[in-house]
């Protein structure tokens, strides 16, 4: 009831500041004493906005259409293409390689997600406590997520390297003289070495966006926890993880699709191989439009991956603005 | 030397497209004369070759000072065709284009984007410089495309002196001294004689000179061509000599002929002295001289792919690059006097400066370093056939590459069957 009351009261005095309705349009659109003329609010959004569609749409509904339309198409290399309506889309469902590539992508999207989420999630816990003595440490973290990945790309081939003078087969020789293992040459250690390298580069955004959301967390409740006599662990499993969970859930949305869409370091790293062991989606689109030059194919690949896109991040978007007016 | 090279009927375009340049031509006599105006060359190539071009580049200019060369620079790793494609259907107009791959040629061919070169070949005399098979090998489907330039020998093995020596080793001639220097050099403490460079494509040569070496130009043709199904008895012998160099421990496990390219194996071989032998390109000889600053037949020499004794150990693989002129260039008359001059004595000096062999009459060999001598006068006297995996369909290449890795990792006969089976299945798709 105090509500409604407040509302209305508010609403009274917004009226009598900003007339709403036909009124308000009236007034807008009516000749000004100099002689001009307002634009009314619709009008006016728009222009205001159209830069922005027209930029959107070149940079983005067009090039989204065409891809849908090349998708219908079979284009090999520079010969004509020739309309084949759902043929690449069942083509590609039929592709064992495609299919590996689907598994593959979801084992790499899901543990990189994971790693660096957790890892960055726990480091912000552990920061939020001495936030001053631990900016540096902060920043070096994040300053793994802003190297390019071509460079980390060649960073972790100096680390994953099959000799004796590779970085991690260095440090497990000193426990044990002698190894040396081929990581990347393994597949079955290829894609989890290519998941430690990507997880690393992703761990400083959860960093980040989980020590702000702790940031964020009114001081006076973290007092009333420390004179119940919380201890430090409490406080962080109880208040601190709860209440930075909105950090965790864009976290989250943002190294999904960043790891959905990867494609840089797996190239750098291992050219998808080997034998495809770490050929994801994005990277067999970019085998078969770019070096096959098969457009049409690649393009239905792309689609399938945008699918997989808007999968994750329509109902992320919906539920972030959900409350927004 | 004899060229095996597909060789259809001439395409009705073609003819036209030749006869149309003829008439253009003889309608014009000072055409080929009067030299001048921008010509543009599509470029793909970096570092060395890079700066090789820029050299041939500056002495056609001094020959013609009225011609200024622009290269439309196609910035790529691996594979440069998709760059071009990029560039060509992006509505680039360039005269010429440096191509190594007869089926991207073939390719543009259809697309309509080259010029017939049959005309100029005849009224410049080239065939005074070049034999027919060079003729051949930059032909499509009866027609005249490209000047070849430079080739290179794929079936030698390149190996550093001093290992051999130290090991007791003579340079192998034939299979079973080559599979005995493999014993040889493992008991001399070289626990992978052959680092096997798996990770793309480069694990692929030593199936192809195997193949060549099993099966003749004839069966690498038409398994080329898919005139032969990879199931055939050839491809699976070929393989099964492969299997026998994996069994006899040449290159260690799977995983690490997967952990590297040939580059990678290069430095095993040549820097950490923990490898002997790599069978690669010609460019090996640049790294060589360049990057590990080795003496040229002093450190390090190449020899030929050692005989099977199946009666086809005449045979060679060879890569090579040509020129190939559009059908829509700006400059066509610079543009067939920059193919003349390719083949001209000034311009394989700089290219044999360079280590690059020129297949031309007007070379001369004893420019070579010693190394790259061994490989031309190997070449000369083989039958030829192109590198398999650059006239395979791009869409087939890739499968067959990986299928090959799948061998590496079980060279059984079972294994043979599905790898060969499996493509052939992408085969019959892609042709």
């Amino acid at each position: 009831m105090q509500e409604t009351v407040a509302d209305s009261a508010k609403g009274a005095t917004a009226n009598e500041v900003s007339p709403r309705g036909s009124e308000r349009r009236k007034l807008l659109a009516a000749p000004r004493a100099s002689g001009g003329w307002r634009l009314g609010d619709w009008p006016a959004a728009w222009l205001l906005i159209a830069p922005v569609i027209v930029l959107f749409g070149i940079a983005v509904v067009f090039p989204l259409i065409d891809t849908i339309r090349l998708s219908f198409f079979d284009i090999k290399g520079l010969a004509k293409p020739k309309y084949i309506g759902i043929g690449n889309y069942l083509k590609l469902f039929a592709d064992p390689a495609f299919r590996n590539t689907l598994t593959t992508t979801l084992i790499f999207t899901l543990a990189t997600t994971a790693i660096s989420v957790t890892l960055g999630w726990l480091l912000a816990m552990l920061c939020a406590f001495a936030p001053r003595r631990t900016l540096v440490f902060r920043v070096m973290i994040f300053a793994a997520f802003g190297i390019s990945e071509a460079v980390a790309g060649y960073m972790w081939i100096g680390i994953f390297r099959p000799d004796a003078g590779g970085l991690l087969n260095t440090v497990i020789g000193l426990f044990s003289p002698g190894f040396s293992h081929p990581w990347l040459g393994d597949p079955n250690t290829a894609l989890w070495a290519l998941i430690v390298a990507a997880s690393w580069g992703g761990v400083g955004l959860p960093l980040m966006l989980c020590f702000a959301s702790v940031q964020a967390i009114p001081r006076t409740v973290l007092e009333a926890a420390y004179l119940d006599g919380a201890r430090p662990g409490q406080i962080m499993a109880s208040i601190m993880m709860p209440l930075s969970l909105p950090g965790v859930r864009v976290a989250i949305f943002i190294n999904l699709l960043g790891a959905l869409r990867a494609f840089d370091i797996i190239y750098i790293i291992t050219g998808g191989g080997p034998v495809r062991a770490t050929e994801t989606v994005g990277y067999f689109m970019y085998r078969e439009s770019m070096t096959q030059f098969k457009l049409g194919y690649g393009a239905a690949a792309t689609v399938v991956l945008l699918a997989a896109v808007l999968v994750i991040s329509v109902p992320a978007i919906i539920q972030r603005t959900a409350g927004a007016r | 030397m004899t060229m095996s090279a597909p060789k259809p009927g001439i395409r009705r375009r073609g003819l036209l497209a030749g006869a149309g340049l003829a008439l253009l031509l003889s309608a014009a006599p000072s055409f080929a004369q009067d030299l001048s105006g921008e010509l543009v060359i599509l470029q793909w190539q970096g570092g060395t070759d890079a700066e090789l071009w820029q050299k041939l580049e500056a002495d056609f200019i001094a020959k013609h000072p009225g011609v200024s060369i622009r290269e439309l620079n196609i910035t790529a790793q691996g594979d440069a065709r998709g760059g071009i494609r990029t560039a060509l259907l992006g509505g680039e107009t360039v005269d010429l284009i440096i191509n190594t791959w007869p089926a991207f040629r073939k390719e543009m061919a259809d697309a309509g984007i080259l010029r017939p070169i049959d005309q100029q070949w005849t009224d410049n005399g080239w065939d005074k410089v070049l034999d027919q098979s060079w003729k051949d090998l930059g032909s499509t489907d009866g027609v005249t495309y490209g000047i070849q330039y430079t080739y290179g020998d794929r079936s030698g093995i390149w190996y550093k002196t001093s290992q051999l020596e130290k090991a007791g080793v003579a340079v192998p001639k034939t299979w079973e001294e080559f599979t005995a220097a493999i014993a040889t050099l493992k008991a001399a403490g070289y626990a992978t004689p052959i680092p096997m460079p798996g990770k793309y494509w480069a694990h692929g040569e030593w199936f192809e000179t195997l193949l060549l070496r099993t099966g003749g130009v004839e069966a690498a043709a038409k398994l080329a061509a898919h005139e032969i199904p990879w199931t055939d008895e050839v491809v699976k012998t070929t393989l099964k000599k492969y299997a026998e160099l994996l069994k006899a421990g040449c290159c260690g496990t799977p995983e690490q002929m997967f952990a590297g390219d040939w580059d990678w194996s290069a430095d095993q071989i040549f820097k950490a002295d923990a490898g002997n032998f790599l069978l690669i390109g010609m460019w090996m000889n640049a790294r060589a001289l360049n990057d590990y600053k080795l003496k040229e037949g002093v450190d390090y020499n190449i020899f030929q792919f050692p005989a099977l004794g199946l009666g086809h150990d005449d045979t060679s693989s060879v890569d090579a690059k040509e020129l190939l002129a559009t059908a829509n260039g700006a400059n066509p008359a610079a543009a067939d006097a920059f193919m003349g001059y390719m083949v001209s004595a000034d311009a394989t000096k700089i290219l044999a400066s360079y280590g690059y062999a020129s297949p031309s009459k007007n070379a001369d060999p004893a420019l070579l370093g010693p190394a790259q001598q061994t490989a031309t006068a190997a070449v000369a006297a083989s039958k030829v056939q192109f590198v398999l995996g650059d006239l395979l369909p791009g869409d087939l290449v890739d499968e067959y590459r990986v299928q090959l890795q799948k061998f590496l990792q079980d060279p059984s006969d079972a294994n043979i069957d599905a790898v060969t089976a499996a493509i052939e299945a992408k085969a019959a798709d892609a042709y």
